[in-house]
């Protein structure tokens, strides 16, 4: 949990976006932990700088460009037309020139050009080129972990550049030289190691969920379960797992043990793939993100399900849906009927809709809600048949449960959204102040239906926003009570 | 090639030169971008579901500038402007070179001819003023200031350096002059074409002008120009949204970034 500090710098929330006078370097001081030396090793990578690093950094870069696309397309066709420059929340929210997406990018092209161009290794400074150096090393470190990897700019950008591919790339450099993220690597190897995020062993996750039962029960005399590991469910649920354990994550994972239980579905949660996120994406491995993501297929196949159902959570559900099927499919040993894997609005909304659930959203009538897109799920993946279903799924849900809704401000909204602010593998706690500033656009046009609306609950479906806002909402003077999943909605409003 | 005077056989070289490194580079980077793999789905939600959607939202960012129109109102019209008038202009000279091809020459030139002159003045000015602004923009906006390296102001210099030369021609030289160089321009190019060169208009205005396109024509298979190669290969954009329908694999991706 994040102590509020004197020296954290709160913006002052006027319901306005202003885009700052460029200042270079004023987020500079903020850095991430560098990575430990056993979550390193254990995940594939050198514990720390070695000699001759800057050939092998060369040697990576060189390799990524041969076998990415993305990247190469976007190393060369930049045009520096600015459109990008005020898009993304980092830069308005910092201020800094490098946390523009051109000019975060900037920092890869000009180690591209010196080592891949003829003009920038002939002409080196004229051609803006610069070679590895300790100093640019430093700023990658800085400056990729300043990212969300949102990719809100790259829905401006005319050639569609995408600066989380950027990001993964720099991220993916950094770490086969040995220079990585404490945050992350730490949880991928506490993934393999104990099989979720969190790191919470099997005994402690059957007991939470005991206590849970136990709530649930108290709270609305049903006998509603949430099983674990049980072989031949119909449904295997992979949520992120902070819905075992934090809040309000887990009055969504109340949500959907109600909806399993009154459409009696059975289902499980599984002890082994404990977890959807998949922070392997963050750093841009694709090796780990198989890895990560081969744990849920392996454990579908294990427990002999139907369906694989993903929780509430942004990057967990991109990885899923985009990455599954090339890395580990194809899904034949499961049923052809659904898709797979299923997100869970579009699979609870489904149930609305055939009737087999119901819902009072009389229940939620103290609540004005509004909805932020997370931006993992509004850009970087689809849910159910339409082709902006992620866009309508979630609202459609919201407004099933809830009768007062209203929308946050066009051009923050929907395929525009800002993100929370610590997406990507930046939610931790050194670098508070980034995600203060990367907060600010959103806690703007938040504050804005406050204001003019009411609106007294976020609806959020990413694990990854819910800390944030839980965490930046006290911050910004706001009761964190504010903030929820979708699903807490649906768990108040299903008639059970 | 005997009959060729020194400072026509310099630009005849040139020339070769010049094209020989645009066609080989450009064919360079196209194979390049087509060949290397994307490992996974990347496209930039909501995306079409289909090809032939893909294939429509490609074409508004290539003849509509879609995704600048929303970020940037003002950048859009002038970046418009300038693409419009550009292709434009280069229509126009090729045009021209037909139009004194089947004619004749000033012989028979149709009676359309000077319309047909007036409307390249018309774009040539108008793409001068839309560089301008761009210039303008990248000193005056600290955004884009910042992160403005020499060679966006080199192009830019260029462009406009070539736009200047070809207007002063319509307004600098005397009538006289202009047809001179209209009539020995057309053979000239055919010339160059098949392989038979003979000599090339002397005119300083025109030299000026044509040197500058040599450069820029050189100069484009090492510049940002490429993006008008790359914007048909960025994932993000001709990348279809079906990852579930239909597997996505790309067995030599493995263990690399994503």
């Amino acid at each position: 949990m994040a102590k509020i500090k004197a020296s954290y710098k709160v913006p002052i929330l006027t319901g306005e976006i202003k885009i700052p006078k460029v200042v270079p370097g004023a987020s500079a001081y903020e850095k991430m932990y560098p990575g430990i030396k056993e979550d390193m090793l254990a995940i594939g990578f050198p514990a720390s700088l070695e000699d001759g690093w800057e050939t092998k950094a060369v040697g990576i870069f060189k390799q990524l460009l041969t076998h990415n696309k993305a990247l190469k397309t976007y190393m060369d066709i930049c045009v520096r037309c600015g459109a990008c420059t005020d898009k993304c929340q980092f830069f308005l929210g910092t201020a800094d020139s490098n946390n523009m997406p051109v000019g975060r990018a900037e920092l890869m092209r000009r180690v591209y050009r010196y080592y891949f161009t003829p003009a920038g290794s002939l002409f080196k400074g004229l051609a803006d080129a610069e070679p590895f150096s300790e100093k640019m090393i430093k700023k990658w470190f800085t400056y990729y972990y300043q990212c969300s990897e949102c990719r809100r700019c790259s829905y401006f950008c005319p050639y569609g550049i995408d600066t989380a591919v950027i990001t993964m790339a720099a991220r993916e450099i950094m770490d086969g030289i040995g220079i990585g993220q404490k945050y992350a690597t730490e949880i991928i190897h506490k993934v393999f190691k104990i099989g979720n995020n969190l790191g919470i062993p099997p005994a402690a996750l059957r007991n939470t969920l005991d206590d849970l039962e136990e709530e649930i029960n108290e709270a609305t005399g049903k006998d509603i379960k949430i099983p674990m590991d049980v072989e031949g469910a119909e449904v295997l649920l992979v949520p992120p797992s902070a819905d075992f354990f934090a809040m309000p994550h887990m009055e969504s994972l109340i949500g959907y043990a109600k909806v399993f239980y009154k459409a009696g579905i059975s289902w499980t949660v599984s002890s082994y793939a404990s977890e959807a996120g998949n922070f392997g994406m963050f750093i841009g491995s694709y090796k780990n993100t198989k890895e990560i993501n081969k744990r849920i297929w392996d454990e579908a196949r294990r427990l002999k399900v139907k369906r694989v159902v993903v929780g509430e959570c942004g990057h967990a559900w991109r990885a899923l849906y985009n990455f599954s099927n090339t890395m580990n499919g194809p899904f034949d040993f499961l049923d052809g009927k659904y898709k797979q894997p299923t997100h869970i609005c579009d699979f609870t909304l489904g149930l609305i809709k055939d009737g087999v659930i119901k819902m009072d959203p009389s229940a939620n009538d103290d609540k004005i809600v509004t909805f932020h897109d997370s931006c993992n799920v509004a850009r970087a993946s689809r849910m159910g048949d339409t082709k902006d279903g992620q866009l309508t799924i979630p609202r459609e849900l919201i407004k099933a449960c809830a009768n007062h809704f209203f929308e946050l401000r066009d051009g923050a909204n929907k395929a525009q959204t800002y993100c929370c602010g610590a997406g990507g593998g930046i939610l931790t706690d050194e670098v508070m102040n980034v995600r203060i500033a990367g907060s600010m656009p959103k806690m703007q046009v938040i504050k804005e239906v406050m204001d003019n609306k009411g609106v007294n609950f976020l609806a959020l479906i990413c694990a990854i926003c819910k800390t944030q806002f839980t965490n930046m909402y006290p911050l910004y003077g706001f009761d964190k009570e504010m903030v929820g999943g979708v699903h807490q909605l649906v768990s108040s409003a299903i008639i059970l | 090639m005997i009959d060729l005077n020194f400072l026509s056989g310099v630009y005849v070289l040139l020339t070769y030169f010049a094209a020989a490194i645009f066609i080989i580079g450009v064919l360079i980077k196209i194979i390049v971008y087509a060949k290397t793999p994307m490992p996974v789905k990347i496209a930039l939600t909501p995306a079409p579901q289909t090809k032939a959607g893909s294939v429509g939202r490609v074409a508004s960012e290539i003849l509509l500038f879609k995704s600048l129109f929303r970020a940037n109102k003002p950048t859009w019209v002038a970046g418009y402007i300038f693409h419009v008038s550009f292709i434009i202009l280069i229509l126009l000279h090729f045009a021209r070179h037909f139009i004194y091809h089947y004619h004749n020459g000033v012989v028979s030139l149709p009676s359309w001819y000077p319309l047909f002159v007036n409307a390249g003045i018309v774009f040539g000015i108008l793409m001068f003023l839309s560089l301008f602004y761009l210039l303008f923009r990248r000193m005056i906006v600290d955004r884009v200031k910042i992160i403005s390296i020499f060679s966006d102001y080199l192009i830019l210099i260029i462009l406009m350096m070539i736009a200047i030369a070809g207007l002063s021609m319509n307004f600098l030289i005397s009538a006289s002059a202009l047809t001179k160089i209209d009539n020995r321009l057309d053979p000239f190019i055919n010339g160059i074409a098949t392989f038979h060169p003979i000599n090339i208009p002397s005119n300083p205005y025109f030299l000026v002008h044509y040197s500058l396109i040599l450069i820029l024509v050189a100069y484009i298979p090492f510049s940002k120009v490429m993006h008008f190669v790359g914007v048909f290969f960025s994932p993000t954009r001709y990348m279809t949204d079906n990852p579930e329908e239909k597997r996505y694999y790309k067995p030599n991706a493995k263990d690399l970034s994503l």
